[in-house]
């Protein structure tokens, strides 16, 4: 059976950065108890709905910010999990952190409970941006919490980083791209940087206070890292995710992330999480009271849908398909597998999308590899992912 | 069949009044016909939305009124006696000319409506003249007195100077808050002449309207000028001999009220039956079919379009909707003519031509608001007439029909009288912009206290695009304008080509004067620059004219698109936004490779903003 992956909405934030636009809110501590109570209930409810216990090989816990709320709860959660799914014993259990929410002892708990993976949220080495983002740590702080995470046992840690940052250039880009490699993660996480409808910054950029580096810059700083981190030994295997190989040698990829884009099966509980098992996308409500109210008050429906679902979507087959592409070619070292998709679905892929995939290798978007059994963005298609991605919605 | 009228009718006539309200767009008229038609109780309060006369929203919204349209009023005068008031509506545009000057021979006398504030504009006086033309009495009203403003006495100082109607007697009104609309009533009736004609004679019927109706078919509004109508009646439409059997006769409530009959100084419907207002035209004279008229009403024309442009459906799909849209539009409405057209830039769509440029735009956005088409309109043309070496002229409203440049010896175009009405200090901003434009400056009249009336000749094509918002925005709104046709003359003119990727647009031709392609094409040039957006290759744009590349530029092509992050598996979020990516990238056009947005075929529009 293949094992799914479970997804755990965190949504609380100290304080809300100017670009953010996720599902999380600052001061509502007072929450924090119920809603765990009501996650771990929604644990419960949809595990007992599911027709056996489904092996579980990656659990994320995402936010917000996870770190944010004590220890305890997060074992609570997992105590939660592990009564009604099971956790298989390599399960790959990640925790966004930030820099400077993390204690050794909070570290040292989250260990114990079986935590084996940390993402922080470092975004830049260079303390005008972080003003600029308003980020409240130093690059002092994710140094720190680096060695305490070392400290406490992990072996797996993520860093998060932004390019297209408002005034950021080449140089203080590749300052903290150095930065975050001297601290000698195994995983690095590339994002750039957007302006969200509704965030301070959309309000910035759109009265003209704050100026978003151009195209071909933020072209420039991301076809920079694609060079340098190879050179540091980094393969990119997702557009923006690159992975450094493990004492086995093989590469330590995000294996929650991995579950999204090879299409398999993943449930969400929390506040607005998102969950997608065979062909049913399920979406809870966002605000938090709303969520613990229908978590009390409402009755699930047939697994996988929870009382919290704010929308449950099926998909057709043509949908299936084309979202399994749009996925699958983020994957930027594996691409997507003729083979996979024909035992999935049961017919060619090459026969479905002719004229898509005809015309993105004409135009040097996709390539093959693999002796010809997958295909992939180019480097060209890594840059202008978009551009391949609308021909499959 | 003779028809002897009861003493009855006779003595109605003399209580009847035909009148129109003519004025510069925003001098209240349509407000001041809503005062009336409460003030008559014709339309209660409770029913009374404003402005009744506009019925369409597009009307209300630019202010204008675009269609005439015609009410009756009964209203019991001081005498004591009732009178039947009739109110022709009448478009208030310079494109409408025609119309406007058919509802006026409908009529036995006009309002002239006159802001309080703006005073007489051109309009004011190119409507007046007409209305003389018409021999109507002119009653002069200065309207809108309530306004700060305001300055009655100098406008009606300025219209004693131009009616020699002493400026004491003029009415001083505010529509809009009913003051003193009492004694536009009362001057209806005491100085417009009640109509005059012989009921005896052959029936004489000026059609100065008309509207599609479903049922009834073509409804026309007529004036009957001589004679008698009744639904019973074989009727002859006297310019194309079509012979129709009326569904209803009937006048203006203001909605439709059958009636048994229509006499000589009536101002009714006759409803045809009739499928297309092509065969009922406005101006047109409908007589008996048994008992003739000998001659029609004089001033019928045919109105012919000036303006043209290629309408095209932004998908394809919409093709069929198209056609259809513009079939429905051209029930209403005479003077849109249009045929299939094929663009090798934007495949299949319609040639229309237009009375003019205001009229164009009516058009294109009835198209995307009543009818939901996303379009694309192509930079309007004139007619040209083009001499070939071999001394045939051929007419073409294209610049994709213009043949090869060493097969012609001449291109004649259309020329204006263009009168430019302002205060006297924006003389020279008037002078500079029409100058630029290749007008020729003829002379000047001062109608009134720091007013000035220019008088030019200029290219029509000159003036289709832009001119009007330039002329406004020079002279702060203040300017009006009115244009009518003199002939065609001469002139050194190019086709103006754009390549995209070496293939040219045909839809981004234009034909211009010679020694402005080199500047027009340098504009075009880097406003398509801005207009088309990076692809995945290099797209080169030249402008060339006279087989000569003018200028080009090139748009880098596409660096980066990617989204980043797709958070805690939200795919739905992500497919969502490149669906919107996709749709967007549907609404451009395809010439060749490359993919143009609609936004760059209005760019042969705005080359003069810079």
């Amino acid at each position: 059976m293949i094992p799914v992956s479970i997804y755990i909405h965190i949504p609380f934030c100290v304080h809300r950065c100017a670009y953010c636009d996720f599902n999380t809110y600052a001061g509502m501590e007072k929450w924090i108890p119920s809603y765990v109570d009501a996650l771990c209930k929604e644990i419960t409810l949809v595990g007992n709905a599911a027709p056996q216990m489904f092996p579980v090989h990656t659990i994320f816990f995402g936010g917000g910010t996870p770190s944010f709320i004590p220890a305890i709860f997060i074992q609570k959660i997992l105590t939660a999990i592990r009564s009604q799914f099971l956790i298989l014993e390599e399960a790959e259990i990640t925790l966004e952190a930030n820099p400077g929410s993390v204690e050794p002892e909070l570290l040292e708990t989250l260990r114990l409970a079986g935590v084996n993976r940390l993402s922080i949220g470092m975004q830049s080495a260079v303390q005008e941006e972080l003003s600029l983002l308003t980020r409240t740590h130093t690059p002092d702080d994710v140094k720190q919490s680096i060695r305490f995470a070392r400290q406490a046992g992990f072996e797996n840690i993520n860093l998060d980083l932004m390019f297209g940052i408002p005034g950021q250039t080449m140089d203080t880009w590749k300052y903290s791209l150095d930065f975050a490699l001297s601290l000698d993660p195994e995983h690095l996480s590339l994002y750039c940087l957007t302006v969200e409808e509704g965030t301070p910054l959309h309000q910035w950029v759109e009265k003209g206070k704050t100026i978003m580096p151009s195209e071909d810059e933020t072209a420039e700083m991301y076809e920079f890292s694609m060079d340098y981190l190879a050179e540091f030994g980094f393969l990119q295997y997702e557009i923006s995710n690159w992975a450094k190989p493990g004492k086995n040698g093989e590469w330590q990829m995000c294996r929650h992330n991995l579950q999204y884009w090879n299409y398999l099966p993943y449930l969400g509980f929390g506040a607005g999480a998102h969950g997608f098992f065979e062909n049913i996308r399920t979406e809870n409500v966002r605000a938090i009271p709303k969520y613990i109210h229908q978590i009390n008050h409402l009755i699930a429906q047939a697994f996988p849908t929870s009382p919290a679902n704010d929308r449950v979507l099926k998909l057709d087959f043509q949908e299936q398909m084309k979202e399994y592409m749009m996925v699958g070619l983020r994957l930027t070292h594996n691409g997507v597998q003729l083979e996979d998709f024909y035992s999935r679905f049961g017919v060619s892929l090459l026969e479905i999308f002719k004229k898509e995939i005809n015309f993105l290798l004409s135009r040097d978007l996709i390539e093959w590899c693999n002796n010809q059994r997958n295909l992939r963005l180019t480097r060209k298609g890594k840059l202008l992912g978009n551009q391949v991605f609308i021909h499959f919605v | 069949m003779v028809i002897i009228p009861s003493l009855e009718v006779r003595e109605m006539s003399a209580h009847i009044r035909n009148f129109c309200i003519i004025a510069h767009v925003d001098h209240g008229k349509s407000t001041l016909a809503d005062r009336l038609l409460q003030l008559t109780g014709t339309i209660s309060d409770r029913n009374m939305t404003e402005q009744v006369l506009d019925s369409m929203d597009l009307e209300r919204e630019k202010g204008v009124t675009i269609k005439a349209s015609a009410v009756r009023m009964m209203y019991t005068a001081k005498d004591g006696q009732t009178y039947e008031l009739n109110l022709i509506d009448t478009p208030g545009h310079v494109d409408f000319n025609y119309e406007v000057s058919r509802a006026l021979a409908a009529c036995e006398g006009a309002l002239l409506v006159v802001d309080a504030t703006q005073g007489i504009e051109a309009q004011t006086l190119a409507n007046l003249y007409l209305a003389l033309e018409s021999d109507l009495t002119i009653i002069p009203v200065i309207n809108k007195i309530d306004l700060v403003s305001a300055r009655p006495d100098e406008v009606a100082e300025e219209l004693e100077n131009l009616l020699g109607i002493p400026a004491h007697q003029i009415l001083r009104i505010s529509a809009k808050e009913g003051i003193n609309v009492d004694q536009v009533l009362e001057a209806i009736v005491q100085y417009v002449p009640p109509p005059r004609g012989d009921i005896q004679s052959p029936l004489r019927a000026l059609i100065f309207d008309s509207h599609y109706d479903s049922y009834k078919g073509v409804v026309a509004y007529v004036r009957v000028v001589e004679g008698v109508v009744k639904p019973s009646d074989m009727l002859r439409l006297m310019s194309t001999g079509v012979d129709v059997k009326p569904i209803e006769i009937g006048y203006f409530a203001p909605e439709l009220k059958p009636t048994d009959h229509l006499e000589a100084g009536d101002v009714g419907y006759i409803a045809t039956g009739l499928k297309t207002v092509r065969e009922c035209r406005v101006g047109d004279t409908i007589t008996h079919s048994q008992r003739p008229a000998d001659e029609p009403l004089p001033g019928y024309q045919h109105a012919k379009p000036m303006v043209f442009a290629g309408i095209y459906p932004t998908e394809g799909e919409d093709y069929p909707n198209l056609r259809d849209a513009l079939e429905k539009l051209q029930l209403n409405d005479a003077s849109l003519v249009f045929e299939p057209e094929t663009s090798q830039a934007l495949n299949f769509g319609f040639r229309c031509g237009f009375l003019g440029l205001f009229h164009m735009e009516i058009i294109q956005e009835r198209l995307e608001r009543e009818y939901d088409l996303d379009i694309v309109v192509t930079a309007p043309s004139v007619e040209y007439e083009v001499v070939m070496r071999s001394g045939e002229v051929i007419r073409i409203d294209s610049p994709a029909q213009l043949p090869d440049e060493g097969l012609i010896e001449e291109i004649r175009e259309p020329w204006m009288l263009l009168q430019i009405f302002s205060p006297t200090e924006f003389y020279g901003a008037i002078m500079d912009l029409v100058t630029k434009r290749r007008g020729i400056f003829k002379d000047q009249e001062y109608p009134a206290t720091n007013r000035v009336q220019l008088n030019f000749e200029i290219p029509l094509s000159e003036i289709i695009v832009d001119f009007f918002d330039e002329l406004k925005s020079r002279t702060r709104g203040f300017a009006s304008m009115d244009y009518h046709f003199l002939d065609y003359r001469p002139g050194n003119l190019v086709k103006l080509e754009v390549l995209v990727n070496g293939e040219p647009v045909d839809a981004l031709a234009t034909i211009v004067h010679r020694e402005e392609a080199y500047h027009k094409g340098q504009a075009l040039v880097s406003k398509l620059k801005e207009l088309i957006p990076r692809q995945l290759f290099d797209v080169a744009i030249q402008a060339s004219a006279s087989g000569r590349v003018i200028s080009r530029a090139n748009v880098k092509a596409l660096r980066k698109d990617v989204l980043a992050k797709c958070y805690g598996g939200d795919i739905t979020r992500k497919k969502k936004l490149l669906e919107k990516q996709k749709k967007g990238k549907k609404r451009m056009k395809m010439v060749g490779m490359v993919e143009i947005p609609q936004d760059a075929f209005f760019a042969v529009l705005r080359l003069r903003e810079e």
